[in-house]
């Protein structure tokens, strides 16, 4: 039986599905001012997926992500500040500057790491799980690819691998029908990533991923099944991406009838309409938004001013610990 | 006590899982084709079933999955077979395991140990004489070790399995298992990352690692025995962290080197000994440097065409005569 | 190269096996050294595979490549010599028995590694289709599912739609399961293996391996499709091991195989003699020509003399063959450098 999210609540996740929009925003503008060092990959238009399934996750729970993991970290719960300041290489970044926008990792709010190889990350998320499964304290893990992770190997493996160990591991394939510029069409005959977890008998669903509400229920039921250590489950979130692959990609590989139908199916647009229905003023759902901008105004002008790292200390944590031959 | 490379490597393999909850083995085929060093895991099979994982061919799925537990508190050791196989996990050796603590800044680590049983084991052909220790030692963040005996077998396997706390390549070799040394039970190794003399000498220095230890120190009894020649042996224990300081103090005092080394001759670990000795011990070199490697050829299969390429303890003898001049 | 011919067929099977038992026979003499794979058990596969294909088509296979390579069309003798690493080899003894590759057959390179030839067969198959002629084969085992470049492999072919036909002999099949049934795996969760090429939208389907005419019929048709530009796809070979396999060197329990097994005789070791009767493809398909009496006994006869006395030269080339000089371990690295 669905449970009803109150309205308080569904305002909560509204409100954080506008600051990732907003952050992207930021991330966008700067990085055409050349204040973002490399190509950072926005998550614009897919922030359903993130905020509908990182609100069934505790602190305890394990993300991973992908290349485009801005939206991931933000829901999982990292200090949006930290966030920046990583994707602007600055000293108070999560990472402190060393990982950038591809490799993003809280380990105190569970966010073992974006990734800059496709699929990188996927059998990573297995051990993760396997681990939480050998310590037994009902922790899962969760992993976010794209589509495109499904033309590797490593994919399949992980699948087999995840079956075969019952893992307590959560596939969250953003299935928006592009592998980099290529339409899924082009590179794969398989339209529904689903069909891939069928032959291991991993259960599956496919749902449309810029519905909040939906993929909230979904991802609800599928956590509660893996942390109930019934194996492995694949939420599949059929969504798009409104930004390019990357910042400075015109995305002159989609029409402007695909451009102009995603404006229809915003998520953030879907939910606010939803709420407006449910009696929430259109006053309120404004502040939230404006609220937001401004939060995210105010933590742009911090991370642009934040120092940069000391490049005296570029050899820091290349390993762990001091070599006993250092010591010496 | 006495025990062979193989004990080493089984009783390593059983004390840490008796040790340490954390510890997994991924995979169970540690000693490649040889019944009875085969033989050895029997035990720890039988005692440890769970925390023994029986596994399809996926190296890249399976190094990955170390990767992940280790990163979340496990201490897995994964076989990767065959000295080649490790480049199908090459993209999670090299590319996850290796970058994970400096991208995050120093917030995670990851204990994990892939166990290669490396290097030519004869009529292996192409695909099964992997030689990959100067390729992994170009992966900044993964150690590399290459145990030459077996109390280093021993104690370094055990070490990366119980105190490491970053990923490391155990390169095993199996022309090595039935080497022998002497154990104390409980005495404490040789530090990580600093080489062993294995025999003083003050004629020449024999820079060695792995299975060119073995052959180094026949060479160097040859050398005596028949040359008066008295050869120092050093045995790099590990290529990450490579231990440059005992190298340089070798060569300083004997003046003459010969790096043995079963990696093709070019950008290999011999490559990288002798850059360190022409960057800091050029004054001390009574003569050039001599590597002697394996040429940069695909091993062959006709045993002939092998041996033609293989660095042999009378090749070591004959390039230390070489380097000094006779 | 059409083999249709029952007389044909059975010396094609018997080719092969009385290769694998001179490749035992010489491994135990040391007279090479290094691990090898043998196909005994599985050779009517290789048989009825290869008699669809034509000059211009690929093969690839695995380290257990004897079978393919001599269905194919490969010179014992020169098979033999590489296999014991002599200069009269394909490859002059530098591949030995793991890599044996004949280049003017269409086998261009064979991989030692599992799954290491599936995405080689795929840009094969992408080559022929750009040719505009051939297809490419590959020939796996059943673990070879177990690895990402399978996957990989299969879903470019699929999405290419190259003329590749992938053929997975599962040899660890049951007996009363080889028709029909399950795939019950340690490694592979899968209920049927078919379900995972299907899954990659591959067509699949399985075929019983010791029943040479079933497989037969399954490759013409398969060879058929691929060839007329239906894509790629897979099919299932389920065979029943050999059980001088299941050591960790090839064995010959109860020395050569005998003719007479398949006419009512048995081998002394028991499980032996089980194999032959529900598993043996040769003798299975000994027994079914016999008693459709399309090749009389004697004939049998003489074509395994025959076949015999064509090993017996080959493993008389090759032990006489030189081992090639030293010098020649620099050689090949580059293609058109001088040698």
């Amino acid at each position: 039986m669905p449970q009803e999210l109150s309205l308080e609540e569904l305002c909560r996740l509204y409100e954080q599905m506008c600051l990732i929009r907003l952050f992207e925003g930021q991330v966008q503008r700067l990085a055409s001012t050349g204040e973002v060092p490399g190509f950072p990959h926005l998550s614009t238009g897919q922030e359903a997926v993130a905020v509908g399934v990182c609100a069934n996750l505790s602190d305890d729970d394990m993300i991973f992500s992908s290349h485009r993991a801005h939206g991931h970290v933000i829901a999982k719960g990292s200090d949006p500040y930290a966030v920046l300041a990583e994707i602007l290489g600055r000293q108070d970044g999560l990472c402190q500057g060393r990982g950038g926008s591809m490799h993003l990792v809280d380990a105190a709010k569970g966010v073992l790491g974006a990734t800059g190889v496709v699929a990188g990350n996927v059998s990573l998320a297995a051990g993760a799980a396997w681990a939480a499964q050998l310590r037994g304290e009902g922790r899962i893990a969760a992993v976010f690819s794209g589509d495109g992770a499904t033309g590797a190997g490593v994919f399949h493996e992980t699948l087999n691998l995840a079956s075969l160990w019952r893992l307590p591991l959560l596939l969250v394939c953003e299935n928006n029908g592009y592998a980099e510029f290529t339409s899924r069409e082009e590179h794969s005959n398989v339209a529904k990533v689903s069909t891939f977890a069928a032959p291991y008998a991993i259960p599956s669903r496919t749902v449309d991923g810029n519905d909040l509400l939906v993929v909230h229920e979904a991802a609800r039921e599928a956590i509660g099944r893996v942390r109930n250590q019934e194996g492995p489950w694949l939420l599949e979130c059929m969504t798009f991406r409104m930004a390019g692959h990357y910042v400075g990609d015109a995305q002159r590989y989609r029409s402007k009838e695909e451009m102009e139908a995603m404006k229809e199916k915003d998520p953030i647009v879907r939910l606010g309409r939803h709420l407006a229905g449910r009696g929430v003023p259109a006053q309120k759902l404004d502040g939230l938004m404006a609220g937001a901008k401004g939060r995210m105004e105010a933590i742009a002008e911090r991370a642009r001013k934040a120092a940069r790292p000391d490049p005296a200390t570029v050899l820091d944590y290349v390993y762990s610990a001091k070599l006993a031959a250092e010591e010496n | 006590m006495k025990i062979t490379f193989a004990q080493g490597v089984a009783m390593a393999l059983s004390e840490a899982l008796a040790s340490d909850p954390n510890v997994l083995m991924i995979g169970s085929g540690f000693m490649g084709l040889s019944p009875s060093a085969r033989d050895l895991l029997n035990p720890v099979l039988r005692d440890y079933p769970e925390r023994i994982f029986v596994t399809p061919i996926s190296e890249l799925g399976l190094a990955g999955a170390a990767i992940g537990a280790a990163a979340c508190g496990q201490r897995p050791v994964v076989d990767l077979g065959t000295g080649s196989f490790i480049l199908e996990a090459f993209a999670q050796v090299a590319n996850e395991a290796a970058n994970i603590h400096y991208m995050t800044g120093g917030q995670t680590s990851v204990p994990a140990t892939f166990y290669s049983l490396a290097g030519i084991r004869g009529a292996g052909a192409a695909q099964h004489s992997g030689r990959m220790q100067a390729m992994l030692g170009q992966v900044p963040g993964l150690q590399v070790l290459a145990p030459g005996a077996a109390d280093d077998a021993y104690g370094l396997l055990k070490w990366a399995l119980l105190e490491s706390q970053n990923p490391s390549v155990f390169l095993s070799h199996s022309l090595l298992f039935d080497e022998t040394s002497e154990i104390v039970a409980g005495a404490a190794m040789l530090p990580v990352g600093k080489a062993r003399i294995r025999r003083e000498g003050t004629d020449l220095s024999i820079i060695a690692s792995s299975i060119m230890v073995a052959r180094a120190l026949a060479a160097a009894d040859t050398l005596e025995r028949e040359h008066g020649v008295s050869a120092e042996v050093v045995d790099l224990r590990t290529i990450v962290p490579l231990d440059r300081e005992t190298i340089v103090k070798s060569v300083a005092k004997t003046g003459r080197v010969v790096i043995a080394d079963e990696c093709p001759l070019s950008f290999g670990v011999a490559a990288e000994v002798a850059a360190t000795l022409a960057e800091r011990a050029l004054s001390h070199l009574k003569a050039p440097v001599l590597r002697l490697a394996v040429p940069d050829v695909p091993i062959p299969y006709s045993p002939p065409l092998e041996a033609e390429l293989i660095v042999t303890a009378e090749k070591i003898a004959a390039g230390a005569l070489r380097v000094l001049g006779r | 190269m059409q083999r249709q011919d029952p007389a044909e067929r059975v010396a094609a099977m018997l080719r092969i096996r009385r290769f694998e038992e001179q490749c035992i026979r010489l491994a135990n003499e040391k007279r090479f050294p290094g691990h090898f794979h043998v196909y005994i058990g599985q050779e009517a596969t290789a048989v009825t595979a290869c008699e669809q294909l034509r000059a211009e088509d690929f093969i690839f296979s695995t380290w257990r490549n004897h079978g393919h390579l001599l269905a194919r069309g490969a010179a014992p003798d020169r098979m033999m010599a590489e296999i014991l690493g002599k200069s009269g080899g394909y490859a002059r003894g530098k591949s030995g028995t793991l890599h044996i590759a004949v280049k003017g057959l269409g086998v261009p390179a064979t991989s030692a590694l599992v799954g290491g030839a599936l995405p080689l067969a795929t840009g094969a198959g992408l080559a022929c289709k750009r040719r505009g002629a051939g297809i490419s084969v590959v020939f796996f085992g059943d673990a070879a599912l177990e690895e990402g470049a399978f996957y990989e492999a299969m879903i470019l072919a699929q999405v290419w739609q190259v003329p590749t036909l992938f053929i997975c002999e599962n040899n660890s099949i049951p007996p009363e399961q080889r028709k029909r049934g399950q795939f019950t795996s340690s490694t592979l969760p899968a209920a049927r293996l078919m379900d995972v090429p299907q899954s990659l939208q591959v067509k699949a389907e399985a075929v019983d391996g010791g029943d040479l005419e079933a497989l037969s019929e399954c490759f013409a048709r398969l060879v058929a499709e691929v060839r007329g530009g239906g894509g790629p796809r897979f099919v299932e070979v389920r065979c029943t091991r050999w059980t001088g396999s299941f050591p960790l060197w090839p064995e010959l329990p109860s020395g050569d195989w005998q003719l007479d097994w398949a006419f009512g005789g048995k081998p002394e070791r028991a499980d032996l003699a089980t194999w032959i009767e529900q598993s043996d493809p040769l003798a299975l398909y000994l027994k079914k020509i016999a008693a459709a009496k399309s090749l009389e006994r004697s004939k049998v006869t003489a074509i395994d003399q025959r076949v015999k006395a064509e090993i017996a030269q080959a493993v008389r080339f090759a032990l006489e063959s030189p081992y090639p000089a030293a010098r020649e371990a620099y050689e090949n690295v580059w293609a058109g450098a001088k040698q």
